[in-house]
């Protein structure tokens, strides 16, 4: 019997062929281009997020208290031995860095910029932030003699400057003096995190400490084992330390957990989409292939067949649809996604604008197994809906009121 | 004994108590026997599908008793009266009565199917009854590809396939030249003797009638002679 019913939705959808193929192609080619969309966008908003912490906060940042409003030098960190001791015994803790960020001016032979200056130590950042990976012209290194800056490519192109020249770079030191100090440009990164890439200045940890007359650091990023254990480590050290606030990467971008919602919101906006150019479809199709039988059905009811085994009939033969929509649309989807996801998707032309909004000119896709559930669902929930309105309609109608006339 | 098929004092009233309310049978009463092989004639709406349908259970009786193998049809729910027609009777209508979608063999084993008769059983049925129909070789074609005769002939073949106890024809021959017809009557004749299934069947062609031997008339929703 369920071969009969198989046929007779098989040959249902074979007898409109174009109909049927026109379905499926609507189908598959939303659900592709949907697909993807989500695959790139959730990739893009992962890269930013991963752009973020990596070459700047860590999951988690340490600050003296105030030091975020008021980016005052004289905010430092007292306890940085203290913290550094601890922050080795912790067992949660991956990596660390510690470094003086702080706002000053440099020039060139021609221009001068606002800058913030970043003391850091690249021994540390290599392994905590990898931050070499992200050099693109010159050395990761501050020379021989600590003299050398590495600077953000955005910054090195309005300053027209390249690798092997000076610049001299001027702050206010811990005693509120001005104070300034020649440095070779060593190598230019890009990070892709505006802040950098505009008017970030690296320089040595231990020469930034000397030239601003400082005995500390104003900063110490952490990257942890287990990030859902984040709060415990916050409440942990705030009740060793004085006078300290915590920033997870969260609370430090909301921007970036704003994306990450818009992103939500998008999904469920494109498989609405789908959902509903799979409803359609199938419903055109459904309705006139149920209308064109209607006296088959009755007969079939006459001669004793329950209404389940016609609802069957029905139901395979828009499923069939529906799948092979599903099928076609999530080997593509699927298939695009795993290349985007291996050889990243180049957006060079429009890097520029890109990396104003902290995004990468090649977009790496997220490929997620949800992508094909929530598809699944949507175009088997379409399917089963469009069916709501005619399997109705045949219910209600008697066969001999059909058979008769 | 309970005879086969007993109809008793059966009316049926359309659209009761509504605007367009109107008689299709009145207190009718029938007592037909295993075996027989009927026609109901009579003219243009004078309830011969109405009776038809009331005996099928496709329709509900307004009053009276339709009572079938010891059973009271109308105390049958929807369910058990789908069984019913599957199980123990076979319709043939007055045409198109084929799935367009099914090859003839298909069709014809299509009630077979719905209860459960193995591939095999199907099969040997299949064979036999299309030998007695004349339509062995027109077993693998679409019913678009087939004559008016030849369609009635498979909607036959499907009908006494499963081997009900009753068959309900409503003018089976309406559709089909005379030859046809009298070919398809022929046919149904010496299943009916063959197998021995009851056959009721309606008609207005009296060459057709001719070959019942039983034959019950009805005018206006009364029945007027019933012959043997
Ligand atoms: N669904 C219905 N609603 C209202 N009246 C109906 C309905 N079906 C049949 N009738 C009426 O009942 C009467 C008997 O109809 P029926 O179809 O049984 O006649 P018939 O003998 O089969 O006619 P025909 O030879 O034309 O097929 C007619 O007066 C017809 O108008
Ligand atoms: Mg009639």
């Amino acid at each position: 019997m369920f071969k009969l019913i198989l046929k007779s939705s098989l040959s249902s959808l074979s007898i409109r062929k174009g109909r049927t193929a026109l379905v499926i192609v609507m189908i598959a080619i939303s659900l592709w281009g949907l697909m993807v969309m989500q695959g790139v966008y959730e990739g893009m908003v992962e890269q930013m997020i991963s752009n973020a912490i990596r070459s700047d906060s860590g999951e988690l940042s340490i600050f003296k208290s105030r030091f975020r409003e008021e980016k005052s030098i004289e905010l430092y960190i007292h306890t940085e031995k203290a913290i550094e001791e601890y922050l080795e015994r912790v067992e949660n803790i991956r990596s660390y860095s510690k470094k003086i960020s702080i706002m000053g001016v440099v020039s060139s032979a021609r221009y001068s910029r606002n800058i913030y200056i970043h003391g850091v130590n690249l021994q540390q950042e290599s392994e905590h932030s990898q931050l070499q990976n992200y050099l693109i012209d010159g050395d990761f290194s501050f020379g021989q003699r600590e003299r050398g800056a590495i600077l953000g490519y955005n910054l090195a192109k309005k300053l027209k400057i390249e690798v092997g020249k000076k610049v001299v770079v001027s702050t206010q030191d811990s005693y509120g003096d001005i104070t300034s100090i020649k440095l070779k440009v060593m190598g230019i990164l890009k990070t892709n995190n505006m802040t950098f890439d505009d008017s970030g200045i690296f320089m040595s940890l231990e020469k930034a400490k000397k030239f601003l007359s400082l005995n500390g650091v104003t900063q110490f990023s952490i990257n942890l084992e287990d990030f859902s254990r984040v709060d415990e480590l916050k409440k942990d050290v705030k009740s060793k330390f004085q006078n300290l606030e915590l920033y997870d990467w969260r609370e430090l971008y909301p921007a970036l957990i704003q994306s990450r919602e818009m992103m939500v919101i998008f999904n469920y906006i494109s498989y609405l989409i789908v959902f509903i150019i799979a409803s359609i479809g199938v419903f055109g199709v459904m309705l006139v292939s149920i209308m064109e039988r209607l006296r088959e059905f009755a007969i079939l009811r006459a001669i004793g067949t329950k209404f389940s085994y016609i609802f069957y009939m029905i139901f395979f033969e828009s499923l069939l649809m529906g799948l092979s929509g599903f099928i076609v649309g999530s080997v593509l989807g699927g298939g695009t996604l795993y290349y985007f996801s291996i050889y990243g998707l180049d957006l060079t032309q429009f890097s520029d604008a890109l990396s104003e909004f902290g995004m990468d000119a090649i977009t790496f896709a997220t490929i997620k197994v949800e992508y094909f559930i929530t598809a699944f669902i949507s175009v088997f929930s379409a399917t089963l809906l469009s069916l709501v309105g005619p399997l109705r309609f045949l219910r209600k109608r008697t066969p001999i009121e059909v058979i008769n006339g | 004994m309970d005879s086969f098929l007993r109809v008793q004092s059966v009316s049926k009233i359309f659209n009761r108590g509504e605007a367009g309310e109107s008689f299709g049978l009145k207190d009718i009463n029938l007592q037909i026997n295993k075996g027989e092989f009927i026609v109901i004639s009579g003219p243009s709406g004078s309830g011969k599908t109405t009776l038809l349908n009331l005996i099928g259970g496709l329709d509900s009786i307004s009053s009276g008793k339709i009572i079938f193998n010891g059973i009271d049809i109308s105390s049958l729910n929807e369910t058990e009266l789908s069984d019913l027609r599957r199980d123990k009777i076979g319709f043939v209508f007055q045409a198109y009565n084929l799935i367009s979608l099914f090859s003839a063999r298909e069709n014809i084993e299509y009630v077979m199917k719905l209860r459960g008769f193995s591939q095999n059983e199907c099969d040997m049925r299949v064979d036999e009854v299309a030998r007695k129909l004349g339509i062995v070789k027109l077993l693998d074609k679409l019913p678009a590809n087939l004559s008016g005769g030849e369609q009635q002939r498979v909607a036959v073949a499907r009908a006494v396939a499963s081997k009900p106890e009753l068959i309900l024809a409503d003018e089976p021959t309406a559709n089909l030249d005379s030859r046809s017809a009298l070919e398809l009557m022929d046919m149904m004749e010496r299943l009916n003797r063959e197998e021995g299934i009851t056959v009721i069947f309606s008609s207005h062609d009296p060459m057709v009638i001719d070959k019942a031997k039983r034959s019950i008339i009805l005018k206006d929703g009364h029945s007027l002679i019933d012959s043997f």
